[in-house]
């Protein structure tokens, strides 16, 4: 178990795609960071640097404080689980297991303890002598789970380990990932490019963006604070509403609809974030500004996607509220975001956070 | 494919009978003409079953040759073949799959020209630098030995390229993977990649011990010594006689004996080399 840290690590491969642009990350001892983000914005990466599968351009990696820049993966005290498992075909699970720790001369029963020890922990006893081939995609992925905990390591590393498994296994799988890393105290390093198994998941959430950090903490905060449009839209199903909205004397308009007073914002453009389910709509056939296109029912609660001046707006609200063709919206000015509309900047952090602190 | 048509099934049947027929028969009437003293051959009516003499003849052939056309005992024979058949097997092997390893898997000056060298020699088969080839082995002195014979037919293109597409098949997070667990190139080699190619290996080995036993006109050049002399060349000689008319039942029996090893080597890696040519383990 170990701590890690980034420091201003970049990645400019062969052809010159920079595709980590200065990461600073400090990862602590038993910690559980998810890194989320879209395609192709460097998750896989910043991992396999970590992992010592790709070189370190610039910066520096540590693992348990010591520099791992130029030590091989098999130094670095770390394990790793792939999305496609990687399980050795010609070898049985128990070989499967015990392979890394063969290569490092354990002794035997040391080995024949630790693997029977990590088959119990992850209920794959039963098939210990069958090889991947006669396993099921769920059983597979227990194996490259169980080939990673049985070296004991520093820390886990994972690439989008779930992605391969069916919707329902894959709730399953993330509860048990999450219990197991819990109960192992194991630093965890999760790479996924979805959202719910990153907040889910993540004791720190990290949302990378092009090769940066855009923005890192507890989930909840991420969800609740986003710094900018581009996490605030990312985390969260159905994704946040942003409205280009103008704002003249503190009072913030979309088009010609007033929706908050007094905000300590300056005069411009700007964009207005709202989350589907932190306003409701109340039915209003003469004046409503909101006009309703079509309605999805989610069984306990519905989705109304409407327009409001014009532009798109989804709310997300229980079915005991009734519906109707025009409606208003019902809003805490408290849950309205408020973004740089140029380049998507929280710009209400210092109010917002000072309302929380007065709610506390 | 599973069908359950009977009529259909006789007609597969009747089809691959015929197939079989066409290939068997003449290996059936040398078996026959090999039972036979040599005079029931050139009477002009073959027998169609099996004569006596079958037991004096294959042992003559076997044990004491036929001195006359200058051929050495089969046993003699069958063992230099067999040698030279096995090294050329296992060292082409051997050889390409070190070098498909080298080309994959590690990154070194004039990769690419390496390879493109090696592909490029599978346009020049034996025959083409026979000449070279044969002024080179006669420098090195090794004329009639059974590292003359088989040396210069080692070097494999084609089944380094094998390999080498095998190898690009294996995924990059096994490779992976199995750096992190500690394996080094060498022990990544014999851990991962050589028990991956088993089927691959074995396929090649049949194809090419059969490819060896069969090589005629390169150790035509290279033995003038009759203890060195392979059985292909054998059966040559012995129908190839001066002033006489050639003895058919010996030609036979060495005929017939000659092609046992290969049989035996293709039913004994029947399963593997079936799997290696129809599936590739994942
Ligand atoms: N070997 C490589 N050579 C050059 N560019 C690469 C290489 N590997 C990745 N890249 C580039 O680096 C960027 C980041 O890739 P990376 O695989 O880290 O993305 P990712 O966030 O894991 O995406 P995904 O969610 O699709 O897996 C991409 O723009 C990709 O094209
Ligand atoms: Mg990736």
């Amino acid at each position: 178990m170990a701590r890690i840290d980034l420091d201003s690590v970049r990645k400019i491969y062969p052809g010159g795609v920079e595709a980590v642009k200065g990461v600073d990350l400090p990862i602590e001892d038993g910690g559980f960071v998810v890194l989320v983000g879209p395609s192709g914005c460097g998750k896989s990466t910043l991992l396999r640097m970590i992992a010592g599968l790709e070189t370190i351009s610039d910066g520096e990696i540590r693992i348990g404080g010591r520099r791992v820049n130029d030590a091989e993966p098999a130094d670095r005290d770390i394990a790793m689980v792939f999305q496609n498992y990687a399980l050795y075909p010609h070898m049985s699970v128990r070989q499967n297991l015990s392979y890394g720790l063969r290569n490092r001369r354990m002794a035997r029963d040391e080995i024949a303890r630790r693997v029977e020890e990590t088959a119990r922990i992850l209920e794959i006893d039963a098939f210990l002598d069958r090889r991947p081939k006669a396993l099921s995609g769920g059983q597979r992925q227990r194996v490259a789970m169980g080939r990673a905990i049985v070296r004991e390591p520093a820390a886990f590393l994972f690439d989008e380990p779930l992605s391969n498994l069916d919707a329902k296994l894959r709730v399953q799988m993330r509860g048990e990932i999450k219990q197991l890393q819990r109960r192992l105290g194991t630093t965890s390093v999760y790479v996924t490019h979805d959202q719910l198994e990153a907040m889910t998941l993540a004791d720190t959430l990290v949302v990378l963006n092009g090769g940066r950090i855009e923005q890192a903490g507890r989930p909840l905060d991420l969800y609740r604070h986003p710094d900018t449009t581009f996490v605030a839209s990312f985390l969260g199903s159905p994704a946040m509403n942003l409205l280009s909205a103008r704002v003249s004397g503190g009072d913030l308009r979309v088009g010609s609809l007033p929706l908050a007073a007094r905000l300590p914002v300056p005069d411009g453009p700007v964009t207005a974030g709202l989350r589907p389910e932190a306003f409701r709509l109340l039915p209003d056939s003469t004046s409503g500004a909101f006009r309703l296109d079509y309605v999805e029912e989610l069984g306990s609660t519905r989705l109304l996607h409407g327009h409001l001046e014009g532009q798109r707006l989804v709310c997300q609200m229980g079915i005991e509220h009734p519906l109707a063709d025009r409606m208003t919206l019902d809003l805490d000015p408290e849950a309205l975001h408020v973004f740089d509309a140029e380049r998507g900047r929280r710009l209400d952090t210092a109010w917002q956070r000072a309302q929380i602190r007065s709610l506390a | 494919m599973v069908e359950n048509r009977p009529l259909l099934t006789l007609l597969a049947h009747l089809a691959l009978i015929a197939g079989v027929a066409v290939v068997a028969f003449p290996v059936y009437l040398a078996f026959v003409a090999s039972t036979h003293p040599s005079s029931a051959f050139l009477s002009g009516t073959l027998p169609l079953v099996p004569g006596d003499h079958m037991g004096e003849t294959y042992s003559r052939m076997l044990f004491s040759g036929v001195s006359t056309s200058g051929a050495p005992p089969l046993w003699l024979m069958m063992t230099n073949s067999l040698i030279m058949a096995l090294s050329i097997a296992i060292g082409k092997i051997a050889i390409s799959i070190l070098s498909a390893f080298a080309i994959v898997y590690f990154r070194f000056p004039c990769r690419a020209l390496a390879f493109w060298m090696i592909f490029v020699t599978l346009m020049l088969p034996v025959e083409v630098r026979i000449v070279p080839t044969f002024e080179v082995v006669a420098n090195l002195g090794m004329l009639d030995t059974y590292a003359g014979l088989s040396i210069p037919l080692i070097a494999s293109a084609t089944a380094t390229f094998l390999f080498r597409q095998f190898f690009l098949t294996v995924p990059d997070e096994l490779v992976e993977a199995a750096r992190i667990d500690g394996a080094g190139p060498m022990r990544f080699f014999r851990d991962m990649l050589l028990p991956l190619s088993r089927t691959n290996m074995a396929a090649l080995f049949v194809i090419l011990f059969i490819y060896g036993w069969n090589q005629y006109l390169w150790p035509l050049l290279v033995t003038t010594d009759e203890s060195q002399y392979t059985i292909v060349m054998g059966i040559k000689r012995l129908a190839n006689v001066a002033d006489a008319d050639p003895q058919w039942n010996n030609v036979m029996a060495t005929v017939i004996l000659a092609m046992v090893p290969p049989v035996l080597v293709v039913i004994g890696m029947q399963k593997l080399f079936v799997k290696g040519l129809v599936e590739q383990e994942k």
